[in-house]
């Protein structure tokens, strides 16, 4: 039997190691899960990178710790739904574009009284990009980072095996041809040029009746790593939803599906399903610019150094191509956000601010946007040259045309193609069925698939009432 | 005795019996306590990952619960039932295609392994031993791999398999050739073609059971006169339906739970023209990608229902086909 100062002597350890406990964790440092996923930093190289700025906040206080999360593009959605349903939603996440939060309504913060309570400034920002992430009905989801605008890339050796002209250097520029007569640089234009830069096995190009659409080798213009809506701003902005919340396919839209059909189905001058898996345009990996055969694609900001890696010829960028005599280059701006069910909100704004001030300028030159900061767009050009050169130095990228990149900025979409729609994912799922449909499929009737979608998206928006 | 104090003894008696059964003897009890021990780690996990999902998944079937907005599910009570059931054609369509393809499917595979692992256990192949690694060599290979090889092998422009058919004069190559994962009248060939790439632990279990077959059966049915396909046929299929009812029993429920393939290759959309909106894809697509978890459960559920019934009936009909040597009726 233990004795009256046995038992004493241990309720007093007991005591003791309990409250040194207590102490060790009222010392710990509370803790902010990063998400990465939605948006871009998902890639290798930019793994080791994310950490680095991670460990660089970790150890420059001792109040936060912050562990971060990356998961695959592909399961991102999914791995956060669960984990906001599990009650274990982390606390920031980012970078992700409008689509990302679309994805998840109701899930954000509202950002305006950690603003007011930090006094956080937001004089280094262009006010309409602030705005850009006042949601009505859920208050500020986002401080702007980078935005991410589109261009024309095209392969200039491609265009000289043609002997034809590279297209314009600047907005407003016309298009001078092989025969030196001026034309506006429009969709129909690109098509001209496109149909020549398409060849088949035996030499032909898509302007010749001996064109061999069965054995084509290299495509003249494709449209690449985006939807139907983001394909479909080419010609005009618009969105499926109207402002009474019923569905409607814009007249642009239906005008830009029908060009898009021609051109994989009747002038072969664009990759149809088909085409776009097979070997010619990089099999699985589907990088179409990358692998030499295509001579145009508009795309964005996010896709230099990566998009390229292997692309053994000299390109350069361009405008986008109008019509109707408007031009639309589409834009992707991406944010970091606070979710809802964070623990921590003001710890979270705190490395949120880290994020967007401090790091601003090594994230943004990391995922390749353009910071939102107007501080920092004075040697964006400048930084973006310097980290490209460095990770890929096959490409001569201080002579490339930069202005035009910038320029493409004064040409957004508006509204923008990745906007919010009733039901977003059941909706999103359905159009995208619809652009599997006609892309696989010479005969179908693309007015009446849109009428079919429009009908669709109507039930689906009416059972989300 | 008259008749009630019999039954009352027999009543008694049974009581006895049945207490008699369950009392065991101190090693017993210790025999059953190991047991139970080593056991454990499975019950435990099947206690914490099986069973109370299960659970959980049928009380969210019951709410109407979106995975993002966890704090605003409301119970429903039998909505998602009465929708599933009732008002949701997509359901009966998923259904549809998924007994469809396993239709076609399943006795392709199940033929095809028992043929393969006939021919592999035959006495005059040359290098059975290499060809019997070869058949199993691409179960090795990742899944995921596979379907993605599979996808550049059925290419209609580049992939090889069109153009070792263009060979025999066949117009198989091109946008007018055979556009295998494009075509709502070849795709469940495309995917069986997929499939057979794994049936490697199928072709080993027949021929394990084939060589378990006694040759004395053989070489009696020989003498008697029997032939090659009198003996397949009489003496060897009979002698492996436990395989065959195994492999039968695994391929159902494998087939119901189809999802991989349609996955990788279009990522759940149901190209074309909603030939590969499985059951099981549609469920994935409301649960997780549309958020309904409140509707996904109730269809997980569903499928859970279908394939405990198709199970029973198998195990039911299992009786009058399959011969279990030894057994006694």
């Amino acid at each position: 039997m233990p004795t009256r100062k046995q038992v004493t002597l241990f309720v007093l350890l007991s005591l003791i190691l309990a409250l040194a406990a207590s102490l060790a964790q009222a010392q710990d440092p509370v803790r902010i899960r990063w998400y990465v996923g939605l948006g871009a930093g998902t890639d290798a190289p930019l793994v080791a990178a994310q950490e680095a700025i991670v460990a660089d906040f970790n150890e420059s206080q001792d109040a936060i710790e912050v562990v971060l999360e990356i998961v695959d593009n592909a399961q991102a959605y999914d791995v956060l739904s669960t984990q906001i349903a599990a009650g274990n939603a982390p606390d920031i996440v980012g970078p992700m574009g409008i689509r990302g939060r679309a994805s998840f309504p109701g899930a954000w913060l509202d950002l305006s009284s950690l603003i007011e309570a930090n006094n956080y400034d937001l004089s280094d920002f262009d006010p309409a990009l602030i705005d850009f992430y006042r949601v009505e009905g859920e208050g500020q989801l986002g401080i702007p980072f980078a935005v991410f605008p589109s261009f024309l890339m095209y392969n200039a050796d491609l265009f000289d095996e043609g002997g034809i002209p590279y297209p314009p250097s600047a907005y407003g520029e016309s298009y001078v041809d092989w025969e030196g007569n001026e034309h506006e640089w429009n969709i129909d234009t690109l098509s001209e040029v496109a149909k020549i830069l398409s060849v088949d096995i035996n030499g032909n190009d898509a302007t010749m009746d001996e064109y061999d659409t069965q054995n084509i080798v290299q495509f003249g213009y494709g449209s690449q790593f985006t939807d139907v809506r983001g394909r479909a701003t080419l010609f005009g902005a618009g969105n499926f939803v109207d402002a009474e919340g019923n569905a409607v396919i814009p007249d642009v839209w239906r005008e830009a599906e029908q060009w898009y059909h021609n051109a994989m189905w009747e002038d072969y001058f664009m990759p149809n399903a088909v085409y776009s898996g097979s070997e010619i345009m990089g099999g699985g990996s589907a990088n179409w610019f990358d692998t030499g055969n295509m001579g145009m694609i508009t795309i964005h900001l996010w896709y230099l150094g990566w998009g390229t890696a292997n692309l053994d010829a000299a390109w350069d960028f361009g405008p986008v191509p109008s019509y109707n005599g408007a031009t639309t280059a589409k834009l992707h701006a991406d944010t970091f956000s606070i979710m809802k069910g964070s623990e921590n909100p003001q710890a979270a704004f705190e490395v949120l601010s880290y994020l967007l001030g401090d790091r601003a300028s090594d994230l943004t030159s990391l995922y390749g946007g353009m910071p939102a900061r107007l501080s920092l767009q004075s040697d964006f050009i400048e930084r973006t040259v310097a980290a490209q050169s460095e990770a890929y130095p096959d490409v001569d990228w201080a002579n490339l045309n930069w202005d035009v990149v910038l320029a493409g900025l004064q040409y957004p979409d508006n509204p923008n193609h990745e906007e919010g729609m009733p039901s977003f994912l059941e909706a999103s799922a359905r159009y995208g069925e619809y652009g599997q449909l006609v892309d696989n499929n010479a005969d179908e009737d693309v007015d009446a698939a849109l009428d079919a979608l429009q009908g669709d998206l109507q039930a689906i928006f009416d059972a989300d009432m | 005795m008259d008749m009630l104090t019999e039954f009352g003894a027999a009543r008694g008696q049974a009581k006895w019996s049945l207490r008699a059964q369950f009392q065991l003897t101190g090693a017993q009890r210790d025999e059953a306590k190991w047991g139970l021990l080593f056991l454990s780690p499975w019950l435990i996990g099947f206690a914490l990952f099986y069973l109370a999902p299960m659970i959980v998944s049928l009380l969210f079937s019951l709410y109407d619960f979106v995975l993002s907005a966890p704090d605003e599910a409301r119970l429903v009570g039998l909505d998602n039932w009465r929708r599933m059931l009732a008002e949701d054609p997509n359901t009966w369509e998923a259904l549809f295609v998924t007994f469809k393809f396993a239709l076609i499917s399943l006795p392709i595979g199940m033929v095809a392994a028992f043929l393969l692992a006939v021919l592999l256990n035959s006495k005059h192949l040359l290098g059975r031993n290499v060809l019997r690694t070869l058949f199993y060599a691409p179960t090795m290979v990742p899944l995921i791999a596979a379907i993605l090889i599979w996808s550049r092998v059925l290419n209609p422009q580049t992939g090889w398999l069109n153009q070792l058919i263009a060979l025999t004069g066949i117009d198989a190559v091109g946008m007018d050739g055979l556009r295998w994962l494009d075509d709502p009248n070849l795709i469940y060939i495309a995917y069986t073609f997929i499939g057979l790439w794994g049936i490697g632990n199928a072709i080993l279990i027949n021929l394990a059971s084939l060589q378990g077959v006694p040759t004395e059966m053989y070489e009696a049915a020989s003498i008697d006169g029997a032939g090659w396909f009198r003996q397949l046929w009489s003496i060897t299929v009979p002698m492996v339906t436990p395989v065959i009812f195994y492999n039968l029993v695994l391929s159902v429920v494998g087939l119901l739970q189809y999802f991989i393939v349609p996955y990788v290759l279009n990522g759940g959309n149901g190209y074309p023209e909603g030939t590969t909106n499985y059951y099981m894809i549609y469920f994935y697509k409301q649960a997780f990608p549309f958020q309904n978890m409140g509707y996904g459960a109730t269809l997980a559920w569903f499928m859970f229902i279908i394939g405990l019934a198709i199970t029973i009936f198998l195990f039911w009909s299992g009786r009058f086909w399959v011969y279990y040597a030894g057994e006694s009726k």
